[in-house]
């Protein structure tokens, strides 16, 4: 069952390099997702919704190291799996037909799925580092070939940057795998009772910056804004809306299932670090020149919030974290998609330069329209999918962290001071005749943006065709996390009464006190 | 006789309905027939759900019908979309669907030659659906729903013609100080429902009245609720955005200043209980709707442009309803915000025909247009005196109760404030009506029909109004004209018009009328200065910090990962040169390394060894 959608898009791969024409690259790509997406959507419909793993698939590959091809999902991966296809089918669609090397391009973009829905499938420890790497190849590749001006230092800064998150993330996991009794690497048999929390607080800090480069959380994120913008649009929305968001699947799955414990000791300091990325992000795009620069420092605002949610570590708050994962990936995706038709039709990004592009007769009137409501949708208006996942992270998050969460709420507001900027700007204002002979939008690119504004008013107006998949494994995660909360509750009211910033060293001495 | 009441939830959606299907006559896409069908089409919504609220009406007149609708249910978070249907809710969506009928109807006229149809009749028929939600929802977090989605229609529709610089720094300040009001309603919302557990108004005031929180929380959230209203009725000091917003067309300004920011007042009133929480909350209320109301008037008389004056006047209205809702008299403020919305579209009708077909909303502009408008002057004279407290027409009535509960020091600001409207009012119809003709009044007819029709409409509602409050049963007793606040009432609004039609027409008063010091009138014209001072501090703020985040981002932040980067090329460029490129040197080398390693793996034996 699972192995079809690690599968197809590889067949992709070797149908386009076998067929006759490069030309047809294309379809073929997007044949393969199709058929990918659909695949993910047949099984998303038939899972039981009782929260366990699903279609579990087991060969033991390599077993004196642990490593076993061990598959499953369930409502925390599945969705984002849907998400993955159907961003990719974006993707495919984004650039216009300019492509140069369609054989590699297509080619790259079909691993990438691939390797997204591994890691999201993994259940084996190993098996998602592996994953977790091979990522980086094609995603090198993709900047360096088809990026901007500055794509050989884009490229390479978030080479080295992952790599490090790799690197951190495969100490932990090793860790992991030889602390307990037996070495192994299966997420089930992972039992860290026997752990001393310090030993688990430092594999937890491990993983928590291995994740924390890639989601990007500040002040780790300086490789996301460059990378973004020397990126060609379909790149950045692969990166932005799927691969992203490996890093806050990432926290949640190895984070706080494998560390129930530790968790709670280092929530408080993992909800002040999303707030200060939720402020931080948003203050920085207020301050941009540059449209997409704008866009990508609002990413790391928004993937704030997840993490605010995930500490928070309600019932309510990581369904909202992982609906925001969602969320975030759709509104980035046509954010990035929109920019990326004006870069093109207009020749710039720059806020100074552009102007009144709403206009009917010379501007690009639906690009703009569409960006309108994609700003609003980022920036939390209801009626689209955006209100509704922040809503239930700030209202999940709330009774564990008061001060974040309204910190969070004010800092939408901020959201929406950066996208009237961007929207008075470039859709606003009067367009200059003598320079505005644009070349005019294709049916295909405004297909996409049409597809994926529809998800979003849909998912807006009716969330609970989301949450409903998403839930029932939130509610059990939570469930299991809180049996520890009442464990160390006598922590957990010391540290509410004082919500201060605390290191995690802080904290591990007083656990060593206590 | 057929059920209306459980389709009835079907009101908000023709709006919508309209709005989808006003969509395809955007720009570019039907080229044929013209923007216009968008309109027809939208008329013809806003119609149909005029019918159905009608019919609505009197099946719920006794006995309130409810209806829920689930939205979000998961993780034990249960929001349910509960629509009310009660005399007053369905009564308020009569209100909204007339007068956005009359409104569409005036905007055939008014934008003729627009391009924009699709855009601005879709916006309308937004507004029209988010207030009709509004008005029939019973629940907070609904309210709030519906209050950013206005937010964002009075942002989109200020920014109708957005080739005007200032029509985009307009849009762009209602949309923000809105949204500052709206998020921290927000923030009273979610902290509302871990304490109440409910957010439908009567579970609400139900709680509210046994409720027991500490002072310290009581008044953050009760503030917290009051921020939202604050902003949407543009109440000081959030108040800014709605002068600003005059730069859109007039159709829209019609339905913003007649019902769009009542809505804020709308919530006011069903959170009044939470509010009623904490002292301080109700008096910050009571205050700063008495400040607004006051300081609105003086500044409305010192505009010289038309659609700034009619902006301030209604921050002056919704800051007598803060009073009103204060002190308790809920009642007499949605009184006079019933009849407040059909005067004040009256008065901006007859104002926006005006301006229309003589170019400007300079009011030094014009003049001696009664001879020329007879039926605009009308309807102006009538919109006025329903306006402001005289009996019998409209707002006398809900004015004359608030007065009659108010303290005395409200009382004199109550009775200030309106005088002060009735002399804006006579000014406003001495520089446009009477006078001497001048080069932008000379030629002007009354304006097409469709301009004229709804204003003459509006005109009966507005001279019907007593009738009218008769029939649906809120008249209070006539005995309320001779009591002794209400003689004050009146005999202030003689006053005040007294004052300001000898003002502007007598010809001993030379003009243009001057405070003693321009530095008065300059604080007066420019609005107390609001703007700059905002300028200077909350947007100086903002800008600040996020250009200097923005600054340790590039040069702090990545700096210090680039040097770091450096270093470790540095250090390659340097031990490149230490190597010679001969192999004894590299056998060497290993042959160090391999003894130190060994060495440190028998470290903790090598005691031993020595030893032995």
């Amino acid at each position: 069952m699972l192995t079809t959608l690690l599968l197809l898009p590889l067949l992709g791969v070797g149908a386009i390099a076998l067929i006759p024409k490069p030309e047809h690259s294309r379809t073929i790509a997007a044949g393969f997702t199709v058929a990918t997406f659909l695949w993910s959507l047949y099984l998303l419909l038939q899972s039981d919704l009782s929260g366990a793993l699903q279609w579990q698939e087991y060969l033991p590959w390599v077993e004196p190291i642990g490593l076993s091809y061990n598959l499953g999902v369930d409502g925390l991966s599945l969705p984002l799996i849907v998400l993955n296809g159907f961003l990719t089918l974006i993707a495919i669609y984004t650039n216009g037909l300019k492509v140069e090397r369609y054989r590699l391009y297509f080619s790259l973009l079909l691993l990438i799925m691939a390797g997204i829905n591994g890691a999201l499938m993994a259940q084996n420890l190993l098996l998602f580092v592996i994953f977790y790497e091979l990522e980086l190849v094609p995603f090198y590749l993709l900047i360096n070939i088809w990026g901007g001006e500055k794509r050989g230092y884009a490229a390479t800064k978030f080479l080295l940057y992952t790599a490090c998150s790799g690197l951190l993330v495969i100490a932990g996991v090793l860790g992991i795998g030889f602390s307990g009794g037996t070495p192994t690497f299966d997420l089930a048999a992972i039992d860290l009772q026997n752990v001393g929390l310090i030993a688990q607080l430092i594999l937890l800090t491990l993983l928590l910056l291995g994740f924390g480069i890639k989601t990007p959380l500040v002040p780790l994120h300086t490789w996301m804004p460059d990378t973004y913008i020397e990126a060609s649009p379909a790149t950045t929305i692969l990166l932005g809306g799927v691969f992203a968001k490996l890093g806050t699947y990432g926290l949640i799955r190895f984070g706080l299932q494998v560390f129930p414990e530790a968790w709670q000791l280092v929530s408080p300091g993992l909800a002040i670090i999303g707030t200060i990325s939720v402020i931080y992000g948003a203050m920085s795009a207020i301050a941009q020149r540059d449209i997409k620069r704008m866009v990508a420092y609002s990413s790391i605002g928004h993937m704030g919030y997840i993490l605010v949610a995930a500490a928070a570590g309600t019932e309510l708050s990581l369904l909202g974290a992982v609906a925001q994962m969602v969320s975030h990936g759709l509104v980035l995706a046509l954010l990035f998609f929109l920019v990326g038709v004006i870069e093109t039709k207009t020749g710039t990004r720059d806020l100074d330069v552009l102007n009144g592009l709403l206009n009917p007769v010379r501007g690009l009137p639906l690009t703009s329209s569409l960006l309108i409501l994609a700003g609003m949708a980022s920036a939390g208006i209801p009626g689209l999918i955006g209100f509704a996942a922040e809503f239930i992270v700030f209202q999940g998050s709330f009774s564990t962290f008061p001060i974040p969460t309204l910190l969070c709420i004010i800092s939408s507001g901020l959201t929406a001071v950066y996208f009237v900027i961007l929207i008075n700007r470039t859709c606003f204002g009067k367009l200059d005749y003598q320079t505005a002979y644009y070349p005019t939008v294709s049916v295909s690119e405004q297909f996409t943006a049409i597809a994926l504004t529809i998800t979003i008013v849909v998912f807006g107006i009716q969330p609970n065709w989301l949450f409903r998949w998403i839930e029932p494994t939130t509610n059990v995660m939570a469930m299991m996390s809180s049996e520890f909360k009442v464990q160390s509750s006598k922590l957990e009211i010391e540290t509410l009464e004082a919500p201060k910033l605390m290191t995690l060293d802080f904290e591990a001495k007083q656990t060593l006190n206590g | 006789m057929l059920n209306f009441t459980q389709t009835a939830w079907l009101i908000p959606c023709y709006a919508l309905l309209g709005m989808i299907l006003a969509l395809p006559w955007s720009p570019s896409l039907i080229r044929k027939t013209g923007p216009r069908p968008a309109g027809y089409v939208n008329i013809l919504t806003t119609f149909v759900a005029l019918i159905h609220s009608l019919l609505v009406l009197p099946q719920v007149w006794t006995t309130p019908v409810q209806q829920s609708f689930s939205w979000i249910q998961a993780a034990g978070l249960d929001i349910r979309l509960d629509l009310k249907y009660s005399a007053i809710t369905v009564g308020a969506v009569v209100l909204i669907t007339v007068l956005n009928l009359l409104t569409q109807v005036y905007a055939i006229a008014y934008l003729e030659m627009d391009w924009g149809w699709a855009r601005f009749f879709s916006l309308l028929a937004l507004f029209e659906a988010g207030m009709t939600t509004l008005m029939l929802t019973d629940s907070l977090f609904f309210g709030y729903v519906m209050l950013e989605i206005l937010t964002l229609g009075t942002y989109l529709l200020i920014g109708f013609w957005f080739n005007q610089s200032l029509v985009v720094t307009g849009a762009r300040d209602a949309f923000l100080t809105k949204r500052v009001g709206d998020l921290v309603l927000l923030m009273g919302v979610v902290a509302l429902l871990p304490l109440a557990g409910t957010w439908n108004y009567d579970g609400l005031a139900d709680w509210a009245a046994t409720a027991e929180l500490a002072p310290g929380v009581a008044t953050l959230l009760a503030m917290a609720i009051l921020c939202g209203p604050l902003g949407k009725c543009a109440q000081f000091p959030l108040h800014l955005w709605l002068d600003e917003a005059m730069e859109g067309p007039m159709p829209a300004t019609v339905l913003r200043n007649a019902v769009v920011v009542s809505t804020g007042a709308w919530v006011l009133i069903r959170a009044q209980p939470i509010i009623a929480l904490s002292p301080l909350a109700v008096q910050t209320e009571i205050w700063v709707g008495a400040f607004s109301a006051l300081s609105a008037a003086a500044i409305a008389l010192a505009q010289i442009d038309v659609k700034r004056v009619f902006s301030y006047l209604t921050t002056t209205y919704l800051g007598l309803t803060f009073v009103a809702v204060g002190i308790g008299a809920s009642e007499a403020a949605l009184l006079m915000l019933f009849t407040y919305a059909i005067a004040m579209a009256l008065i901006l009708m007859s104002v926006g025909g005006i301006v229309l077909n003589n170019i400007t909303q300079d009011l030094t502009q014009l003049g001696g247009l009664w001879s020329r408008r007879p039926i605009s002057g009308i309807c102006y004279v009538v919109g006025a005196i329903a306006l402001v407290g005289f009996p019998p027409l409209g707002c006398f009535w809900g004015l004359a109760e608030m007065v009659a509960q108010a303290p005395l020091p409200l009382l004199a600001i109550m009775l200030t404030v309106n005088g002060l409207v009735a002399c804006v009012l006579a000014r406003v119809f001495a520089l446009i009506f009477l006078g001497e003709l001048s080069d932008n009044t000379r030629r002007s007819p009354e304006g097409l029909w469709a301009l004229v029709l709804p204003m003459t409409i509006l005109l009966g509602f507005a001279l019907h109004l007593p009738q009218i409050l008769i029939v649906i049963g809120v008249m209070p007793a006539w005995s309320l004209v001779a009591e002794p606040t209400s003689l004050l009432l009146t005999s202030s609004t003689i006053l005040g018009a007294t004052v300001g039609l000898l003002l502007y027409t007598h010809p001993l008063v030379s003009r243009p009328i001057a405070l003693p010091s321009k530095a008065l009138q300059d604080f007066f014209a420019y609005d107390f200065y609001t703007a700059q001072i905002y300028k200077r501090t909350v947007v100086a703020i903002v800008r600040g910090v996020a250009v200097s985040i923005d600054w340790c981002d590039r040069i702090l932040v990545d700096g210090a990962v680039s040097f770091a980067a450096l270093f470790t090329i540095a250090g390659g460029q340097g031990l490149r040169y230490s190597n010679s490129g001969q192999v004894q040197f590299y056998a060497l080398s290993i042959l160090i390394g391999v003894v130190l390693f060994g060495l440190i793996l028998i470290y903790p034996f090598l005691g031993q060894l020595l030893t032995e």
